[in-house]
C-alpha cells in the first residue's frame, strides 16, 4: 500500500496515479496533528490495513499530480542517518566503520516543495540520495536476523548536505545536515509488503533532467539488519521514525538556484524538488566521480 | 513556577518541598501524551498561567519525597546540544558554534537510572549542563529577540560515551537513559539572570563539577539565534548549552549524582552498570587538561602519549 498526504494533510492511498482520501477511517486514532496521526496509525497498522483497502476501493479518486502532495512523515520522531554507508561500487575495500547522526525533524519537506540553502557559507550543498525505512514497532536492541519484523516500509529521502560548516574536521552534523528544508521525503510511503528485496532496488536522482545518482541498493556496506540491530542498541526506534541508510557518493553534485531534483528508488515513486538560492551562488555542474575524472585528465596534460 | 510530572505523569508544580497536582487546571489543553500536554502548556501558559497559580494557592500539596518524579519534558521534540561551549574558566578561546542532535528517547527523570551500555567505552562521563527550554516557535530569530522565545530552564546532565566511532555523537551521546533532566522545569521570570548561575554536581556526595553559566561562550541568546537560523525551534524543545569540562569525572556503578544550576532545584539519579567496570574516583584530570589546552594528548579515557 502506498500512504500519502496530500493537500491540507489529508490522508490518502495511492493506486495507478491516483490518490483515494482515507482520512475517515483513521479519525478515531488520537493524534495531534498529522505528524503523530501517521505514526499511530503505522503502530497499529494491522488494525486499519482491511479498512483503509476498502475504502481505496470505494472512494473516488483525484488524479495524483493534480494535488499538492506533503510529506508522509511531516515530522518523525527521529531522523536517525546512517553515515558513510556504501562501497561505492566496489572502491573502497571494506565498509567503513558504522556510524549515524541525527537529523532534525523540523526540517523534512515533502515532494514538489522547495530547498532553500541557507546563507550560510558552504563549500558546496550535496544531494544524496537514500533509501529510507521506516519503523513499525518499538525497537530496543533488536536482533539482525529479526530486524524485518520492525520495518513498515520505505521511502525516497534525500539528505541534503551543507558541507564545511561547524568545526571541520569534527563533523558534528547539526549545521551541515540539519538546515532548514534540508530533509525532502516522499511522495509516499510505501508498505514493506510491496519491496520484497530491499538490496536489489535501483536509486535514481537526476538534476534537471541530468541523471546524477545512479546505483544499486545491493551495494550498501552495512545492511538493514546490521543498522537496526546496531542503531537499536544505542537509541529506542520508534513507530514513525525514519533510519535512512546512506548514499552512494561517487554521484553526488551541487545543488543550486533554479535547479529541478527528481529521486526515485525502484518502486518508491518520483520525489521531485525545487532548489532556490538567494544568492544565486554557483558550482561546476559535476558529479563527484566527473571532477575526479576532470581532475586526473587536467594533471595528466 | 516550578512545573514538574510526578506519578503517572500528573502534572504539578513544586512549591516549599511540596508538589501540588494542577491538571485541572490544564485539563483543557489538548495532548494524547504528557509530552504534549508540556509542550501545550508551554505554548499557552500566558493564557494558563492565573488558573496555575490559583490551583498552586489552593493546596499544600503532598511532599516530593512521597512522590515519583518524572522528566518535566518526558520526550522533548528537538534536544539540541551545543558542543564545546565553554571557556574553562577562561582556559581556551573561543570556539567556533556548533552543536549536535542528541535523542529525545534519552530522556529520564530525578530519581530515575543512567544505564550504561555494554559497549566498551573508554569511559562514561557526566555532562551537567544548563537546559534552554523555548517558549514559542522559533525560526531565524536575532540575538536581540531571543529572550522572548525562551519559556524557561532546567538541569540537564549530557551523559557521554567516550572512544566510540572515532567522536561520533550519535553513538557517544544518544544511548537510552543518557539524558537526565529535572526535578522541574523553572519559567525565566525565576531566573534574572541566566549568564551568572552557580552549576554544580556531586558524585555520592563529592563535588565534581562547579562553574558560573558566565563561563559560556556562545551566550543563550546567541545559541537561540543560531540554532534557530539552522532548524526551526518548537515549544518544548530543549538546548542545553554546553559544559565546563574542568570537573568531568566518570560515572560508574551504583554511583548517586546530584546535579542543581542555582534556582533549578535538584535533579538526583542513580547509575548502573552491569558489567561493573571500574574508573577512578574525583576529576578526571587528563580530560579537563586536554579540553584547557594544558595537554595535547590524553584525556578522554585515551593514554597521553609522549
Amino acid at each position: 500500500m502506498k500512504l500519502v498526504y496530500f493537500d491540507d494533510f489529508k490522508l490518502g492511498v495511492v493506486k495507478d496515479g491516483q490518490v483515494m482520501d482515507v482520512s475517515a477511517v483513521v479519525q478515531d486514532i488520537p493524534h495531534m496533528g498529522p505528524h503523530d496521526l501517521i505514526s499511530r496509525l503505522i503502530e497499529r497498522f494491522d488494525e486499519y490495513r482491511g479498512r483503509l483497502e476498502q475504502a481505496a476501493e470505494t472512494s473516488s479518486g483525484v488524479a495524483l499530480d493534480g494535488v499538492r502532495l506533503r510529506s508522509p512523515l511531516p515530522k518523525p520522531g527521529k531522523l536517525v542517518c546512517m553515515a558513510v554507508n556504501y562501497m561505492e561500487d566496489g572502491t573502497r575495500d571494506e565498509p567503513a566503520p558504522i556510524n549515524a547522526f541525527l537529523k532534525a525533524s523540523t526540517s523534512v519537506i515533502g515532494s514538489g516543495d522547495t530547498v532553500i540553502l541557507s546563507k550560510d557559507q558552504a563549500t558546496v550543498f550535496e544531494h544524496e540520495a537514500e533509501l529510507g525505512l521506516v519503523i513499525g514497532k518499538t525497537a530496543t536492541k533488536v536482533k539482525a536476523g529479526d530486524w524485518r519484523d520492525y520495518v513498515f516500509g520505505y521511502l525516497n529521502f534525500i539528505d541534503v548536505s551543507s558541507r564545511g560548516l561547524g568545526s571541520p574536521p569534527m563533523d558534528s552534523f547539526f549545521p551541515t545536515k540539519s538546515p532548514h528544508t534540508s530533509a525532502p521525503m516522499g511522495p509516499y510511503l510505501v508498505t514493506a509488503d510491496e519491496i520484497p528485496d530491499p538490496l536489489n532496488l535501483t536509486v535514481h536522482l537526476s538534476v534537471n533532467g541530468d541523471l546524477r545518482q545512479n546505483y544499486h541498493t545491493s551495494d550498501m556496506a552495512h545492511k538493514m539488519d546490521e543498522c537496526m540491530e546496531w542503531a537499536s542498541s544505542i537509541v529506542t526506534l520508534n513507530p514513525g521514525d525514519l533510519l535512512a541508510l546512506g548514499t552512494n557518493h561517487r554521484g553526488l553534485g551541487p545543488l543550486q538556484d533554479g535547479d529541478t531534483v527528481i529521486m526515485e528508488a525502484e518502486g518508491l515513486g518520483r520525489l521531485e524538488v525545487h532548489v532556490k538560492d538567494d544568492q544565486k551562488r554557483e558550482w561546476r555542474r559535476e558529479t563527484r566521480l566527473q571532477r575526479t575524472e576532470r581532475e586526473a585528465a587536467e594533471a595528466s596534460r | 513556577m516550578k512545573l514538574a510530572f510526578f506519578n503517572d505523569f500528573t502534572l504539578g508544580v513544586l512549591k516549599n518541598g511540596n508538589v501540588v497536582d494542577v491538571s485541572e487546571a490544564v485539563n483543557d489543553v489538548p495532548h494524547v501524551t504528557p509530552s504534549d500536554l508540556i509542550n501545550g502548556v508551554i505554548a499557552d501558559f500566558s493564557r494558563l498561567r492565573n488558573r496555575l497559580e490559583e490551583a498552586v494557592a489552593k493546596s499544600d500539596g503532598v511532599p516530593v519525597s512521597q512522590v515519583r518524579l518524572r522528566a518535566p519534558l518526558p520526550r522533548p521534540g528537538k534536544i539540541i546540544a551545543m558542543a564545546v561551549n565553554y571557556l574553562e574558566f577562561g582556559a581556551r578561546e573561543m570556539p567556533t558554534i556548533n552543536a549536535f542532535i542528541k535523542s529525545s528517547d534519552s530522556v529520564i527523570g530525578s530519581g530515575d537510572t543512567l544505564v550504561l551500555p555494554p559497549a566498551k567505552a573508554n569511559i562514561f562521563h557526566h555532562e551537567a549542563e544548563l537546559g534552554v527550554v523555548i517558549g514559542k516557535e522559533a525560526s531565524n530569530v536575532s540575538a536581540a529577540n531571543a529572550y522572548d522565545y525562551i519559556f524557561g530552564y532546567v538541569n540537564f546532565i549530557d551523559g557521554s560515551a567516550r572512544g566510540l566511532g572515532n567522536g561520533s555523537f550519535f553513538w557517544g551521546k544518544s544511548w537510552d537513559t543518557f539524558g537526565p533532566m529535572g526535578p522541574c522545569v523553572v519559567t525565566g521570570d525565576e531566573i534574572p539572570d541566566p549568564q551568572n548561575m552557580a552549576v554544580k554536581l556531586w558524585v555520592n556526595g563529592d563535588l565534581r563539577q562547579d562553574f558560573p553559566t558566565s563561563d559560556m561562550a556562545h551566550k543563550i541568546d546567541k545559541c537561540v539565534e543560531w540554532c534557530s537560523s539552522v532548524t526551526t525551534l518548537e515549544p518544548g524543545d530543549i538546548i542545553i548549552t554546553g559544559t565546563n569540562h574542568q570537573g568531568l569525572g566518570a560515572m560508574q556503578d551504583g554511583d548517586v549524582i546530584e546535579m542543581e544550576a542555582e534556582g533549578l532545584e535538584r535533579l538526583t539519579f542513580n547509575v548502573r552498570d552491569d558489567l561493573k567496570r571500574e574508573w577512578p574516583h574525583g576529576i578526571d584530570q587528563a580530560t579537563a587538561d586536554r579540553v584547557a589546552g594544558r595537554s595535547t594528548t590524553g584525556g578522554f579515557g585515551e593514554p597521553a602519549s609522549r
